[in-house]
């Protein structure tokens, strides 16, 4: 799954939970704190990496959930892409 | 998940010393009998239940005046009236002075933005007189309805035991309701008084309720009086700030008025299956002494414990929460996301405030689980001794995750609900702890699980109570011949509370409530009427008809999640657009636990002959089952789509056993 497909699965994932048709326009921009804006809160997030687990067919070590790497559109995208081509869990 | 593995065993010295105990040797010396066994003790509770209370409130001595005789006038469970000859104050036996209590913490209030304010006993009974005298002042007397959009902090507690102190009758919702939910329950109580937050806060954001109160005032035309639970002035609706409400005045000289046993204390919110949300009204004496017995007893508390129950103001556990006051145990009222600003947010909270029995839910601790949580490893919980969990169903599961994330520490899932504003089923600190089960049921109740005959003694029933206890509903609210309140508890099994749950019972005498039997949905712990979402639905010109349906979550051991399934007008699709202006509509005018996790377009729902629609067997279906009773419906067929359809059916095994049991789809833990 490239970049531009995970990410419309996601913004459909983020409407189809939280924000119900609204999340495009709510992350207002893919560098935005999703926690800072009220996209997701800590169980929102957790609930996304497992969503993502069964996407991607990953397993998430919850010692990476952290601002560092899930706290926007565009972290969240890096952190898969590099687990993706086998980085560090 | 209820194979009897025992997970926990108390310290037989701790045990001994227990309060269970100590109210078992009262007993004992005055009954002339010797207790074996729980279940012999428990038998002794139900068989001689007058007796039980008598020696109870002798052991528990709260703040009453009258005939202790008799115990309870009738033997009728619908109608029987206990204490009819005591008078008491609520408010005054949460509230009065206790021996070396006086300066002691009695209530601690936080929230997620890090704000602390403690109150101690004196003081909280010093302002609750001050703000009694101050609302008798603008009117308001026993038997009116005080009703309130409250957050769960130490003004929403001031507010109540100011209400309840006078003789009103308290009600309140979260903030977090939308306005057909505030609406519908508060319009049927004609209020004569709305306390109001300003604003809450959730995970970081402050969220202003103007636009909502700008709304359910004027919508509420039997308010004589609008009143600021924070520092707002409410855009004007106020006509006051509760902290400014009797400053000046001396509330020494508040009377403490007395009133009946049943006097009308708590009107509570029960949405059905139709209609609007049933007015659960509970009274005070059977509340308080049901609260003393869990309390006590059950949970162990008394002063120098500290009780922390995540709740919203409009959840029973609120008020169960309250209650513990009497038992002089310090209350730890928490507002705000229990994850902010970190996924351990709410367990610094714990090990901050010396918490000593915390109650949370299984969703809670699952997140927890899933998050990598080792709360017992990375903060100081030594002082908590006891973890209660309600709501929903605990599955087997987390039991083993707490033992070794949190602790060796009894995890006590307790049961019951709104209904009772109390337990059926819960704790001891007698008793080990079987994975997946209640320690126990409460203490003269005569809980029933209700079988077919030929059924095995401990298999799947329904959740009934064959005795008379004291926080029976004095009634519902406008129903005043008593015919809903009788369709919904005494109709279905005539002679016997029924409660609407599934449960099992074991020879031990312990416990499994296996979620909700009727069309009632409990979807992470919040208990949802469908009624209410077919009303927002009901603006949905694309959409014929509805049925909305709890179903076990697939991916989440225990939990549950809401399936709507829509039947479309003939020229009309269920799009993606509309799926998400459905989830919308009910996040906004209902809450978010009434938005579905999926919506599913079917050409068909199940219809008897006699042109009802089913939701017991479209239920059935999407767990995989076959409905008992197919001949009673007019299209059999229809079930089938529902039950492969891929995102409802297909995913269950087939014909699984027991009714609401878990454990039936694949564990996602992965960690």
């Amino acid at each position: 799954m490239d970049r531009t497909e995970l990410r419309r699965r996601i913004i459909d994932w983020l409407d189809d939970q939280y924000h119900f048709g609204e999340a495009e326009q709510k992350i207002g921009g893919d560098d935005a704190s999703f926690l800072d804006r009220g996209i997701l809160d800590s169980l929102g997030f957790v609930a996304l990496i497992v969503w993502l687990e069964d996407l991607l067919h990953l397993t998430i070590d919850r010692k990476n959930i952290n601002r560092e790497n899930f706290d926007s559109m565009n972290k969240i995208l890096d952190y898969v892409q590099q687990r993706l081509a086998g980085g560090q869990a | 998940m209820t194979d009897g593995t025992v997970i926990h065993r108390p310290d037989p010295r701790r045990a001994e010393a227990s309060r269970m105990a100590s109210f078992q040797r009262l007993c004992e010396e005055r009954t002339g009998r010797r207790f074996a066994s729980w279940p012999e003790f428990h038998r002794w509770s139900v068989e001689c239940f007058r007796d039980f209370w008598r020696l109870f409130l002798e052991w528990a001595d709260p703040a009453v005046e009258g005939d202790r005789h008799p115990v309870c006038q009738g033997d009728d469970i619908e109608t029987a009236a206990f204490f009819p000859g005591l008078r008491l104050n609520h408010a005054w036996n949460l509230l009065r002075p206790l021996p070396g209590q006086e300066e002691a913490t009695a209530l601690v209030a936080r929230d997620e933005t890090g704000r602390r304010v403690d109150w101690t006993r004196r003081h909280l009974r010093e302002r609750v007189a001050e703000v009694a005298l101050a609302l008798r002042a603008r009117g308001i007397g026993p038997g009116d309805r005080v009703v309130a959009i409250a957050r769960n902090d130490e003004a929403a507690v001031l507010a109540s035991l100011a209400a309840t102190a006078l003789g009103a009758v308290w009600s309140s919702i979260g903030p977090d309701q939308g306005l057909d939910a505030v609406l519908s329950r508060f319009r049927q109580l004609d209020p004569v008084a709305l306390f109001a937050a300003g604003h809450r806060f959730y995970q970081g954001q402050r969220i202003d309720l103007l636009p909502l109160l700008r709304e359910v005032v004027p919508a509420l035309p039997t308010l004589r009086a609008v009143l600021s639970l924070d520092d707002s002035d409410l855009g004007g609706l106020a006509a006051g700030r509760l902290s400014d409400l009797g400053q000046g005045v001396d509330g020494g000289s508040f009377d403490w008025p007395l009133f009946p046993f049943s006097h009308p204390l708590y009107v509570m919110f029960s949405s059905g299956t139709t209609g609007a949300p049933k007015c659960i009204v509970h009274g005070a004496g059977g509340s308080l002494l049901e609260h003393l017995k869990e309390h006590r007893l059950h949970s162990d508390m008394g002063p120098g414990d500290r009780l922390l129950f995540t709740t919203s103001a409009g959840w029973m556990m609120w008020n169960w929460q309250v209650s513990a006051l009497a038992s002089g145990t310090t209350v730890i009222a928490y507002d705000g996301s229990p994850t902010w600003p970190g996924p351990d947010a709410l367990w610094r909270v714990v090990a901050e405030e010396g918490v000593t029995v915390f109650g949370t839910s299984p969703a809670f601790l699952q997140f927890c689980r899933e998050s990598g949580l080792e709360p017992g490893r990375t903060l100081d919980l030594s002082a908590l001794r006891a973890i209660q969990s309600t709501g929903s169903v605990l599955h087997g599961d987390l039991y083993p995750w707490v033992r070794e994330a949190v602790g060796d520490l009894p995890l006590q899932s307790i049961s019951g609900g709104t209904d009772i504003l109390g337990c059926f089923v819960l704790g001891n600190p007698m008793l080990p702890v079987v994975e997946g089960r209640s320690q126990c049921v409460s203490l003269a109740m005569d809980v029933r699980s209700l079988k077919p005959e030929g059924a095995p003694e401990d298999g799947v029933g329904e959740l009934v109570c064959g005795n008379p206890f004291p926080s029976r509903p004095v009634g519902f609210h406008g129903d005043p011949g008593g015919a809903r309140f009788h369709a919904a508890y005494f109709a279905q099994n005539p002679g016997w509370w029924t409660h609407g749950d599934f449960l099992r019972l074991f020879p031990d005498g312990s416990a499994a409530v296996l979620g909700r039997s009727d069309g009632v949905m409990n979807i992470r712990g919040v208990r949802i009427g469908p009624a209410e979402i077919y009303g927002i639905l009901r603006d949905f010109q694309e959409i014929r008809q509805a049925m909305a349906l709890e179903q076990q979550a697939p991916e989440e051991p225990g939990g549950t999640r809401l399936v709507l399934l829509v039947q479309m007008q003939p020229d009309r699709d269920l799009d993606r657009p509309l799926v998400l202006r459905i989830k919308r509509e009910l996040s906004r005018r209902a809450s978010r636990v009434h938005v579905p996790a999926a919506v599913v377009a079917v050409p068909d729902l199940p219809v008897t002959h006699n042109g009802k629609v089913s939701e017991k067997a479209a239920r059935e279906a999407i767990h995989g089952r076959q409905p008992a009773n197919l001949q009673a419906l007019r299209n059999p067929g229809c079930l089938e789509l529902l039950r492969h359809h891929p995102e409802l059916g297909g995913r269950f095994p087939q014909a699984s056993g027991d009714a609401g049991a878990q454990g039936t789809h694949g564990d996602r833990s992965r960690r």
